[in-house]
């Protein structure tokens, strides 16, 4: 009993004590993060844990976009002041990123995150607090319908497989596919999802439908039902490790029927761990490619480039990207004003980025184009942007 | 019977206290940590009465925490799915659409876990050590791939949107109970007889004690406070995926118990809040510091340098009690700080 107590009482104390420490800060005015010449941006993203390399990419391309913003004046006279918070892979530490940087550090607009299931547990902690969230990367359609804060500057899954099978359709002219898709990778069955329904609807035929566990190295038995059901594309939504994987054990069978996929492919070591050749002549969805010939990629490309020593990958230029739709959101509304950001970042059209030319539409995603490129030798080429209108 | 209802009362209500000062004084940011260091409480408690008491190594808590936390969000939450047949997203209305339903739904998901915990534990009747360990963690990925391939609640994908129920209350209130149950059953006869098994089985099973029998009843009333801890911690986050609950999550807790010193619930206890207020308190250093990764590093030098110089963990077996204060106060005898009993 007395123990009981004790630990009770203990437990009171531990609580009494951390508290005492903080007390609660007065946010409510809409323009707080804001000094005289700082503005307070939130980041988080993992850059630590399974995510590490997405975490990493985004966070240099942003630290890129606030260090040329900065060395320009900043936005309106004000200078951004990064807050940078680990999310460490997993939703619990994402929750707990957001809820510091929005009401200890009170940042006046948040970005990220880049997996989707941390960014669902951000987005109801900067919804309830009134502060627009940017997410660069996160593709599943549930991220903005959590709020009206939300947004987000990548196409979705939806757009993204649908997309693919346009390409496969009408572009390749094929007709029987095949997908082989990631059972536990929520972006990968959706993708294979969404492939499969536009595939069909424009009269083409699934004709084997495989899934891998996370993980896997050997994909033997899934590749031999394939073959038999003799496709003449083959659909491939996963990471670039495990599409190097792949693409060797379907070249190993004999099965040299182009493979497809979206922008998980996309990495500087998809190439030499699949080998050379070995995917030549296949096709990937990407959001966007370093041989745009635009002034705003080429910049990004070089920038990057000098200050990284390295190409920048599809996640480091939609963390550019999200820096520089923040400052254009902040300058349309005129004022450092959360609801007028939020308007402004709602009305956003044809903002030019490195990811494209795109605007937010009323569900507060991007509407933009997708890039699909073709493997050739080490090099990936555009064969062509598909729009939005033409998936629809 | 009486006393307890009464400290049971007091403390709740002490608990309601705390909950409105937290939310009219404090810092939502420290609110947050506070609570996750609740559930984790609630957690490594429950797991200490299977792997502390009983000694059946468990890897199984990840699951458990699952099947709380979908069960209870299968009651709260609007489920949208994608709809093969229809090509598109089709809504079912939650059956607890108020405030009011949290509880029984949490309750309905800890009987849910509890009755999973029964199933675990029947193997446990033929296994033990490292066995049951891959066992129950097999157990664990069962769960979490069933619900990978249940596109009604969200599959892979996880489900979003629920209700933000949880609050410091209702985390406490949990953490009080299962605080005061576990005290009681560490006393009772239930308890001596886990200990007993953890002990020597074969001496336990001499004496009377139904070996099979208590450690299905200690998976049981593990599985239950974790499936609670489930439910408190999706309603908190507001989203759940199959992510959440991979084994990772098992082995957290499971260092939690060892870092406070397994078999000692006040060690479960200082374990919880230290695994879970860590990390969050080295986010300062880090930003101060500038160079990413140097929480996870410190984090993980704790846990060595712990386990170097404190192999028992930091209570071993030892419980905090005014008994063992009193002895730290010079000029006191043992045993007469406590009052009654």
């Amino acid at each position: 009993m007395r123990t009981a107590l004790t630990l009770l009482i203990a437990l009171g104390a531990v609580l009494a004590l951390s508290l005492t420490a903080c007390k609660k800060e007065d946010n409510s005015a809409g323009t707080s993060g804001v000094t005289d010449d700082t503005v307070k941006i939130g980041l988080f993203v993992s850059t630590t844990g399974d995510y590490a390399t997405f975490g990493g990419d985004t966070k240099n391309g942003v630290d890129l976009a606030v260090e040329e913003i900065n060395a320009a004046g900043g936005i309106n006279g004000k200078k951004i002041d990064l807050k940078f918070q680990d999310t460490a892979s997993k939703p619990e530490e994402g929750g707990s990123a957001a809820v510091k940087l929005a009401t200890q550090e009170n940042v006046l607009v948040a970005m990220g995150a880049v997996a989707s299931g941390i960014s669902l547990s951000a987005a109801p902690v900067f919804q309830k607090n009134g502060i627009p969230m940017i997410s660069p990367s996160s593709t599943n359609p549930t991220v903005t319908q959590q709020g009206d804060q939300i947004f987000r500057i990548c196409f979705l899954d939806d757009f993204q497989g649908a997309a693919c099978a346009v390409f496969a359709r009408k572009d390749l002219k094929k007709e029987k596919a095949a997908i082989l898709m990631n059972q536990d990778d929520a972006y990968s069955t959706g993708l294979g999802k969404f492939f499969k329904a536009k595939f069909e609807k424009l009269g083409g035929k699934v004709v084997a439908e495989e899934s891998f566990k996370a993980k896997t190295s050997e994909f033997n038995t899934q590749i031999t039902n394939i073959k038999n059901a003799n496709p003449d594309i083959i659909f491939v939504p996963a990471y670039y490790n495990d599409v190097a994987l792949i693409g060797k054990q379907f070249r190993s069978q004999g099965v040299d029927v182009p493979l497809l996929g979206g922008d998980g492919w996309e990495s500087g070591k998809l190439i030499p761990n699949a080998g050379p050749g070995t995917l030549d002549g296949c096709y990937f969805g990407n959001h966007y490619s370093q041989a745009d010939d635009r002034e705003v990629v080429k910049n990004f490309v070089a920038n990057y480039k000098k200050k990284y020593g390295e190409a920048p990958s599809s996640l480091a230029a939609l963390g550019y990207d999200d820096v520089y739709v923040a400052k254009k959101a902040i300058e349309n509304a005129g004022a450092f004003d959360r609801a007028k950001i939020r308007e402004a970042l709602a009305n956003l059209k044809d903002f030019e980025g490195v990811t494209g030319k795109f605007s937010i539409d009323e569900n507060r995603n991007a509407r933009k184009p997708i890039s699909m490129l073709k493997i050739e030798g080490e090099k990936f080429n555009l064969v062509r942007q598909i729009q939005p209108g033409e998936v629809e | 019977m009486g006393r307890m209802i009464g400290i049971l009362v007091v403390s709740l209500a002490v608990v309601l206290g705390v909950n409105w000062f937290l939310d009219s004084y404090i810092d939502q940011y420290v609110v947050r940590v506070i609570n996750m260091c609740g559930i984790s409480i609630i957690l490594a408690v429950s797991l200490n009465v299977i792997n502390g008491l009983c000694g059946q190594f468990s890897l199984g808590h990840a699951g458990f925490m699952a099947i709380g936390a979908y069960v209870s969000a299968w009651f709260t939450t609007t489920l949208r799915y994608f709809d093969e047949a229809q090509a598109k997203y089709v809504a079912i209305e939650p059956m607890f659409s108020s405030q009011w339903g949290f509880v029984p739904a949490l309750i309905v998901g800890g009987i849910a876990a509890a009755i999973a915990g029964a199933v675990v534990g029947i193997p446990t009747l033929r296994l033990k050590g490292d066995y049951l360990a891959i066992a129950t963690l097999g157990f664990g990925e069962i769960v979490t791939i069933m619900i990978t391939n249940f596109e009604t609640i969200g599959g892979a994908n996880g489900l979003p949107g629920l209700p933000a129920y949880s609050n410091t209350f209702w985390i406490f209130a949990f953490v009080v109970i299962v605080v005061m149950f576990s005290w009681y059953l560490q006393r009772s006869t239930f308890g001596r007889a886990l200990i007993a098994i953890r002990e020597n089985e074969l001496a336990a099973e001499v004496m009377g004690i139904s070996a099979s029998r208590m450690k299905v009843m200690a998976f049981i009333y593990g599985a239950f406070f974790a499936g609670i801890a489930g439910g408190l911690l999706g309603h908190l986050l507001q989203t759940i995926s199959p992510a959440t609950f991979n084994f990772m999550k098992s082995i957290e807790v499971v260092v939690m118990l060892v870092l406070g010193g397994l078999g000692s619930m006040t060690g479960a206890i200082v374990g919880a809040i230290v695994l879970t207020a860590l990390p969050e308190a080295l986010r300062d250093v880090e930003s101060e510091i500038g160079l990413v990764g140097v929480r996870m590093v410190a984090y993980a030098l704790v846990l060595i340098l712990l386990m170097i110089f404190r192999p028992q963990g930091i209570f071993g077996q030892k419980e905090l009690s005014l008994k063992l204060l009193g002895r730290l106060i010079p000029g006191r005898k043992s045993g007469n700080a406590g009052g009654e009993e």
